[in-house]
Order: structure tokens, then sequence, then C-alpha cells
């Protein structure tokens, strides 16, 4: 298939190649000029604006950072609905605000555009090793369409709802995750804080009910005090402030969620947005002195 | 003084109507034309537009819902920085009275001065009764000199009126007012919750607190309205949402850690969402009493 891929980050890059390897002829645009070059010697194409990347695929996928830029990608100057043909699809990875995703999609339907919300999780590990969780928003006959290449990407694809339910699935992901994160960190300061060591804490924890994916990975980054990303923390701190901005919308209460958002809001101002998650435990230390 | 008023819901008309009063000659736009009407019997001229209202006015006064209705008013199609470069007016005063985000008055503020109008902003603590009894705290963003200009015009609208500092800063005060206010709002149903559910009167434990160090003024006014079961608005629910909202906002931006304020802002959402967003904040007492033993 012809394939379209905007966003050469740390999702982006190995993404596309596995889009890539599988045989599809790939469009590439990036903010940055030459960025992924490796991705040019493997055969994918760079091209000037996404509208031309759109004139020249099927299918385009964007794995870019937040609500604007996806914006600004599909719907701007030189953006992909400039060059999309009726018939195509376009799937956003991307994290972003639920009614952006909607927005978008209705903007590409009088174009006769398809348009998927398909966030992911599962980071850069994820990416790499082809086993994302995928949740995808749209309608299921382009689901259909698109899924072989999904498969090709992620080890499990839910189709959740219609346009924006798959970023209100990643939403409820980053509380649940965010928030477990958060728990961990408490309870690896608990421990330390009474003089016991958080990694044998950790160790008797993992076999029982509090064990989680969580508790293994990033409890096991705070036990060794390894603080580099991982997964960045400004990345979750800007998708709490996409739930709970839906929450405010809603009149939905999330306690623990804004607490939580709190606790991301000291990480950051304590400069350690580009750092891990796991940091959450810094921003406990610093309060215990 | 010629004098711009645009905005004329329940805050901006008893406040226009003070202006007036004050024998200053009202130039006034609405979106609404029936927000006119109680401007029929004083010294006002109805403009058909924002511009035209900029080239008639040496002040004009807004008091509108958000941001994006400011920047409307002030920078958009037929508002006022046109009327004034119509005009060929310098040195417009345009006086917000709005509650907005610090950094929407910042940069509303910029592209104003840019364009040779000065700019406050000035929001208010007070409410209705306030802009009624002209009695409105005005808390002020922007340059020294033109807020001397504008300030006996404000104190036809309030008792209080502070220049907290640059522009933006006034926004900045109004926020703090919102987490105080919220705050204490949540802090003072939930303690006269506990004493009910206790088998206390709370109208005693209000009382007794008032002569202690828990005094204040949301315990005297928003406690007797609670121990009166009046929720009419007074400021109403889900305003206080949409101003803590702001905060929320900014405190993300800043990196900063606001846990109470955030816990309030989430009990906020349950009003609006359970259906007390059109009642006074003080029905936090029902939204409390519905999750209690004793409703």
């Amino acid at each position: 298939m012809r394939l379209g891929f905007i966003g050469l980050g740390a999702m982006g890059v190995p993404m596309a190649r596995h889009l890539l390897r599988a045989g599809h002829a790939l469009s590439m645009w990036s903010r940055r000029p030459g960025a992924a070059p490796a991705l040019l010697e493997e055969g994918a194409v760079a091209w000037g604006s996404p509208a031309e990347v759109a004139r020249r695929a099927e299918v385009v996928f964007t794995v870019v950072t937040g609500s604007e830029d996806v914006s600004t990608v599909t719907l701007g100057e030189e953006g992909l609905i400039h060059g999309f043909a009726p018939g195509s699809i376009h799937v956003d990875m991307s994290t972003i605000a639920p009614g952006m995703a909607r927005h978008i999609a209705a903007r590409l339907a009088e174009r006769g555009v398809a348009m998927l919300d398909a966030p992911v999780s599962g980071g850069a590990v994820g990416a790499r090793d082809a086993s994302l969780a995928i949740m995808v928003g749209g309608a299921a006959d382009a689901l259909a369409r698109v899924r072989p290449l999904f498969d090709l990407l992620g080890k499990t694809v839910v189709h959740v709802g219609g346009n924006g339910a798959g970023q209100v699935a990643k939403a409820c992901n980053q509380m649940v995750m965010v928030a477990a994160i958060q728990a961990c960190a408490e309870a690896m300061r608990l421990a330390a804080a009474s003089g016991v060591d958080p990694a044998r804490v950790r160790q008797a924890l993992l076999g029982g009910s509090a064990g989680s994916r969580v508790l293994e990975a990033f409890g096991g980054r705070m036990a060794a005090r390894n603080f580099q990303a991982g997964v960045e923390a400004r990345l979750h701190h800007k998708d709490f402030a996409i739930l709970l901005d839906e929450a405010h919308r809603l009149g939905c209460p999330l306690p623990v969620a804004a607490q939580v958002g709190q606790q991301l809001n000291a990480l950051m101002g304590s400069g350690w947005g580009y750092h891990d998650s796991a940091s959450l435990l810094r921003v406990l230390e610093t309060a215990h002195g | 003084m010629q004098i711009g008023f645009i905005g004329l819901g329940l805050m901006g008309r008893p406040m226009a109507l003070h202006l007036a009063r004050a024998g200053h000659h009202l130039h006034l736009w609405a979106r609404r034309p029936a927000a006119l009407e109680p401007f029929k019997d004083v010294d006002a001229h109805l403009h058909v537009s924002a511009a035209e209202v900029a080239k008639h006015a040496e002040i004009v006064f807004v008091m509108v819902a958000d941001a994006p209705d400011v920047a409307q008013v002030a920078l958009g199609e037929d508002g006022l920085s046109q009327g004034a470069a119509l005009a060929g007016r310098a040195g417009l005063i345009v006086a917000d009275m709005s509650t907005i985000a610090p950094a929407a008055a910042r940069d509303i503020g910029a592209r104003l001065t840019a364009k040779g109008i000065e700019f406050l902003d000035a929001p208010v603590s007070g409410g209705e009764v306030g802009a009624i009894a002209a009695s409105l705290t005005i808390m002020v963003g922007g340059k020294q000199e033109v807020f001397e200009k504008a300030r006996p015009l404000f104190e036809k609208m309030g008792k209080s009126v502070t220049l907290i500092g640059d522009c933006g800063a006034g926004q900045v005060a109004k926020a703090c007012n919102q987490i105080l206010t919220g705050v204490g709002t949540v802090a003072l149903a939930e303690a006269f919750n506990f004493a009910r559910q206790s088998g206390v009167d709370p109208a005693r434990v209000r009382e007794a607190l008032l002569g202690g160090f828990a005094y204040s003024r949301i315990l005297e006014n928003h406690g007797q309205r609670m121990l009166d079961r009046n929720f009419k608005p007074g400021f109403k629910a889900w305003m206080h949402q949409k101003d803590l909202r702001i905060v929320m906002e900014e405190a993300h931006k800043l990196g900063l850690m606001l846990p109470s304020a955030a816990a309030t802002a989430q009990m906020f959402n349950a009003m609006v969402g359970s259906g007390l967003g059109d009642e006074d904040s003080i029905a936090m007492l029902k939204l409390l009493e519905r999750m209690s033993t004793q409703q």
C-alpha cells in the first residue's frame, strides 16, 4: 500500500520502520528537515509538506505531540486535507483532546476522507517491539482497511467506538497509569522513610495483589534511582491537562487525577520534565526533606 | 467625561449606571439590544458597534464573560481598536473588568498597546450585590499613570481599588481571590456538614467560631445563607468552576502545585455535573449532604 507518515520522533521512527519493512511504500514529512535519515536509506521518501505526503498515500499516519500540532499538520496551510483524495484515511496516533479528534474527523469527512483516532500505550519500547496497545475511535469500515497495518505496529487493537473514543480510552489509560506511578512513588517513599529498603519492598509486592506493570517498570527505576526517560514526564503532564479539561467540560469530578496532576505540576516546576515520570518519587522527597 | 461601557449584564448594568449617576456621559453598545433598555432614562448614547463607542469615548469599560469575548470586543472586527484607529485618536483607555486568564490579559494588553491604546485589567470581587451597592473590590493591573486616570471612575463602582502591578497582575489577584473563596466555601460546607452529621447544630458552631481565629467573611455571610438554606445566586457555581479552571491552567503552565485548589475544582465539577451549576456556590453543602448518611 502507499502510506504516509508524519512525526518522526522516538515513537514515530520505529513505527514507520515496521510499515516500511512489511513492504509498503512510505512517504514522510517532518518539521525538522533531514529527520530519520536511516528511513530514507531503507527506501522511504521525504516530501516538502504534509499535503504532498497526502497526495501520494492512501493512508497517512501522524504521531506528533499535541492537539495544536495535529491540527496544523492536518488542517493547516500545507496540511494533509489539501492533498488527500476522497477515500483516503487519516490515522492519528498522537495523544490529543477527544474534542480535537472529533473536530478533525468532521473537517476531513467533508472531503470524503475518513479519520481514525488511534492513540497508543506502550512507549518507545512498545513501538520498537511492535507490541503497542492501540485504542481506536472511528468508523468500523475504515478500521477494517487499516487493521492489517495496525497489526504491524501493535499486539492489541481495540475498536473503542466512534471518533474521539480512542482518545477517551487513552485519557483513561493515562489516568490509571500515572495514578499508579504516584501510588508506587508514595509506597517507595514510605518504605525509605521507615528505614526499609524500597527495592526489597517492591520485590515482595510484585508477587502479591499489588503487583502491576507500573510497579515492575517504574518501581524498578525508582528503586534503582534511574530517572532517565523512559517516558518523559512532560508528556504525562500534557496528557493530564487534556483529561482534567475534559473533566471540567463534562462536570465530572476526578479527585485522585486532580491530585496526581498537582504532583506532576510540582515535577515540572522542579525541572524534571524531560526525565522519567519515576521522578514523582523525587517530588515527594523534596516535600519530606 | 465621555465613557464607553460594553457588557451590560447582571454586573455591567449597575456598574454603568453608577458612572451615569456620577454625571458622566455614557456610550453603549450591546450584542442584545434588550440590554440597553435600562439606559433609556439616563444620559447615554446607544451605538451600533464597539468601534463607534471607541470613537466617542475617552475610556471604555468591558465586562463580558470570557477571554474570547474580550478579544473580540477589543481587537475584533468593528471592535474598539478599529474604532480608535478610524477616529485617529490616541490615548484611548480600555479597562477590562471581566475575569479572564492572566496570560490572555497580557496578550490583549500587548496587542492594544501596539496600536496606541492603553489597557488595564481590572477584575472585580463582590458579585451582583457589590455591583449594585458600588462596593466592589477592584484589582488592577497596568501602568501607574493610566491607573491614576481611571481611579476616580473605579471608585464610583467599588469601595476598594488597588493597583496590584503590571498588566495581568489584576487577573492574578482575582485568581488568588478565587482560590481563597473556592477553597473557603468547600471548607465551610465540610465544617457545617461535619457538625450536623455529628449531631451538633451548625448555627451554634458558626456563632462560636465567629469569635475565633476561623473568623472570615465567608463564615459570616456564606455561613448564614447556608443555615438559611438560601441557595439563590449570588455567585453561580458554574462561574466559580470557570474561574478555577483559569487558576488550574495557570498552575499547569507554571509547573506549580495547588493541591487544595485542585481538590476544590473537582468539587465544583461535581456540582455542575450533578445539576447544581446554576445555584450559588454555597450549594456545595447540598453536594456533601448527598454523599452523607443524613441527607
